[in-house]
């Protein structure tokens, strides 16, 4: 059922797409490949695309709570300053922690998702969480965990825990969290 | 089935007269800043004999021709109740009492008449005239599906408008826009006021910043539909998508180059720190343009596609810089404010939109020397993501006023803000289609 309402949104979509190339064109503004009228279903034919060079798909990393609940505790979210990727004297508090148990706990990778509050751009926020994530990545690996064992990810401020509009709530959001497998 | 229906949709348009295009008169100099609204009048279209018009087709396409050329801000709509219907018995010159139309200030009449063909059938003829000297301008047949009304009105809004300011109508264009639902984002497309919205993507995942291609026929965006955000392109006519680059890291912020043939945007690569590259499509080939400590992103190209303007944290807050490909010098070209992002290039070349901190996020523009700088939106809430529409005499942008963020368009000198979104979700990164 999803699936056909998806087919007929996308057959009215490239209908209403058609009547406006085959407008133009009877008018000479636009030039009309063979395209328009092979396709109709969604990902049809067949498309090259590029592969992602690092394997590892941050779906596979679960919460710490889920998967080693005992070191919840430790891999606590470190927070950063506003426009900030610094490690503050907590964030590094918790990291030399995290590394402590990384360094125990071989079998253990560790995913660092980037976070930001949500008053900056968004696309500028991206770039940022991906900085507090490869800042925390850094110490630990200065701390002699493998960084084949740390992988990093930005949200920026697409996932936010807190969602009411104060200080608070934005120190609650500018922060790195630690998911693992 | 399918191919029937797409037939169907074929909207076949006839010139019923022969274009006397030789010397057309310029009615509106939209350079002009001092210009007066245009008065027009666009009564309700009349109705061939026939099948009923239970829709009311008469009605609405008159007024979505109303409300294209109000919009543009170039014209003052006269009530078309001021004109008695009985002076006006047709829609050809000798069946209109031209007196009557100087009486009401009119310069400018619209007329139509609308024959329902069938139950998803219509066919309509439009025709302009200059009211004062009682001359005919243009005039188009269109028939088309019923549900397709809107479409076949802008068509004519833009035959309207081409004739009375000799610029291009962009009352045809589209917008794509970020649309959150429950923690989900997908991109949508709506014609440039808001109606007849479509979904493009459904990834269960973020999928962010769409890109128009040049031609229109492609929409690049970065999603997290495998995870990492990479970037992808799909067309739009067949749905073919494909992934375009997937470094380690964010892969993010599409801007096409104007050839089509290149995108700038911004990696981290493994090192996190965010630069900006061009890659050209075809052959996934990538050049690096920054080269900074700082946090460098949001690149826009220049439509002479000689420069790009970005945004770099260099100085210690984000500000707008241009970066020369040529010479790869780089220039500041913000000072004032702690937080300007989103820099987007008119297409006419001369001044760059972006938003910057000041109570609130606000949409300012900069000319490309830096030198004018203007405020467009004053004290209503975050307003962000501006985004040029074909002709630079419009910005769309988003803005969290109402506390729902919306999509708004508006004059480029601020004038004439309407939002054009509605319902459940945050809508976002509007990006307006080329014409």
């Amino acid at each position: 059922m999803k699936r056909y309402l998806m087919s007929c949104v996308t057959i009215i979509f490239i209908a209403a797409l058609m009547l406006t190339v085959s407008c133009a064109t009877k008018q000479g503004t636009r030039s009309q490949g063979g395209s328009a009228t092979s396709g109709e279903a969604e990902e049809a034919g067949i498309g090259e695309g590029e592969l992602t060079e690092s394997e590892i798909s941050a779906s596979a990393f679960k919460e710490v709570t889920e998967r080693e609940a005992e070191l919840a505790p430790i891999f606590k979210n470190i927070k950063f300053g506003y426009d900030s990727f610094a490690l503050k004297s907590e964030a590094k508090a918790t990291l030399d922690k995290v590394a402590e148990a990384l360094l125990r706990k071989t079998a253990i990778q560790v995913m660092i998702e980037g976070h930001c509050d949500d008053r900056g751009t968004n696309e500028y926020n991206l770039a940022l969480g991906q900085r507090r994530a490869n800042s925390a990545k850094k110490y630990l690996v200065q701390l002699g965990v493998s960084s084949n064992r740390v992988f990093t990810i930005s949200y920026g401020e697409e996932k936010p825990i807190d969602t009411d509009q104060n200080e608070e709530a934005w120190a609650n959001n500018r922060r790195d969290h630690f998911m693992i497998r | 089935m399918k191919k029937k229906l797409i037939l169907n949709l074929v909207i076949t348009v006839l010139l019923i007269f022969p274009c006397s295009n030789a010397f057309s008169k310029v009615y509106i100099d939209i350079r002009s800043p001092s210009s007066t609204r245009f008065p027009i009048v666009i009564p309700e279209f009349k109705k061939s004999e026939g099948l009923t018009d239970k829709n009311n087709l008469a009605k609405k396409m008159a007024g979505v021709i109303t409300r294209d050329l109000d919009f543009s801000g170039f014209f003052r709509i006269l009530d078309p109740k001021a004109i008695d219907t009985a002076l006006l018995k047709g829609v050809t010159t000798n069946k209109i009492k031209w007196d009557v139309l100087s009486i009401i200030g009119a310069e400018a009449i619209v007329t139509g008449r609308l024959s329902i063909k069938s139950q998803n059938r219509i066919a309509v003829e439009l025709r302009l005239f200059d009211a004062l000297q009682g001359k005919f301008i243009t005039g188009k047949r269109y028939e088309g599906k019923s549900d397709d009304y809107r479409q076949i009105a802008h068509k004519f809004s833009n035959e309207i408008f081409d004739r009375l300011t000799g610029q291009k109508g962009g009352f045809s264009t589209k917008i794509a826009f970020e649309k959150s639902i429950d923690s989900n984002k997908d991109i949508f497309l709506t014609d440039y006021d808001g109606k007849n919205e479509k979904r493009l993507t459904l990834y269960n995942s973020l999928t962010l910043s769409p890109a128009w291609s040049p031609d229109g026929r492609n929409i690049a965006f970065t999603s997290y539909k495998e995870g990492n955000p990479d970037l992808y392109i799909k067309e739009i006519f067949t749905g073919n998508t494909r992934k375009i680059s997937g470094k380690q890291g964010i892969n993010i912020t599409p801007s096409w180059s104007p050839d089509g043939e290149k995108i700038a945007l911004t990696l981290s690569l493994n090192n996190g720190n965010s630069e900006i590259y061009i890659l050209t499509v075809k052959n996934r080939e990538l050049e690096r343009l920054t080269r900074n400590w700082a946090t460098d992103v949001s690149p826009s190209w220049s439509p002479d596609s000689k420069n790009i303007a970005f945004v770099s944290s260099r100085s210690g807050n984000p500000h707008i810089y241009t970066l020369d490909l040529k010479t790869k010098k780089i220039k500041r070209l913000t000072y004032k404010g702690t937080y300007n992002t989103a820099p987007v290039w008119s297409p006419d070349g001369q001044k760059i939109a972006y938003s910057g901190l000041n109570n609130g996020f606000n949409i300012f523009i900069v000319s490309t020397d830096g030198l004018l700088k203007n405020q467009l939106t004053h004290r209503q809430g975050n307003n962000e993501d501006p985004s040029w529409s074909p002709d630079s005499n419009y910005l769309a942008f988003s803005s969290d006023r109402t506390g729902q963020k919306e999509i708004y368009i508006m004059r480029a000198d601020g004038t004439n803000q309407k939002k054009i979104t509605s319902g459940r979700g945050n809508k976002s990164s509007p990006a307006w289609s080329p014409n």
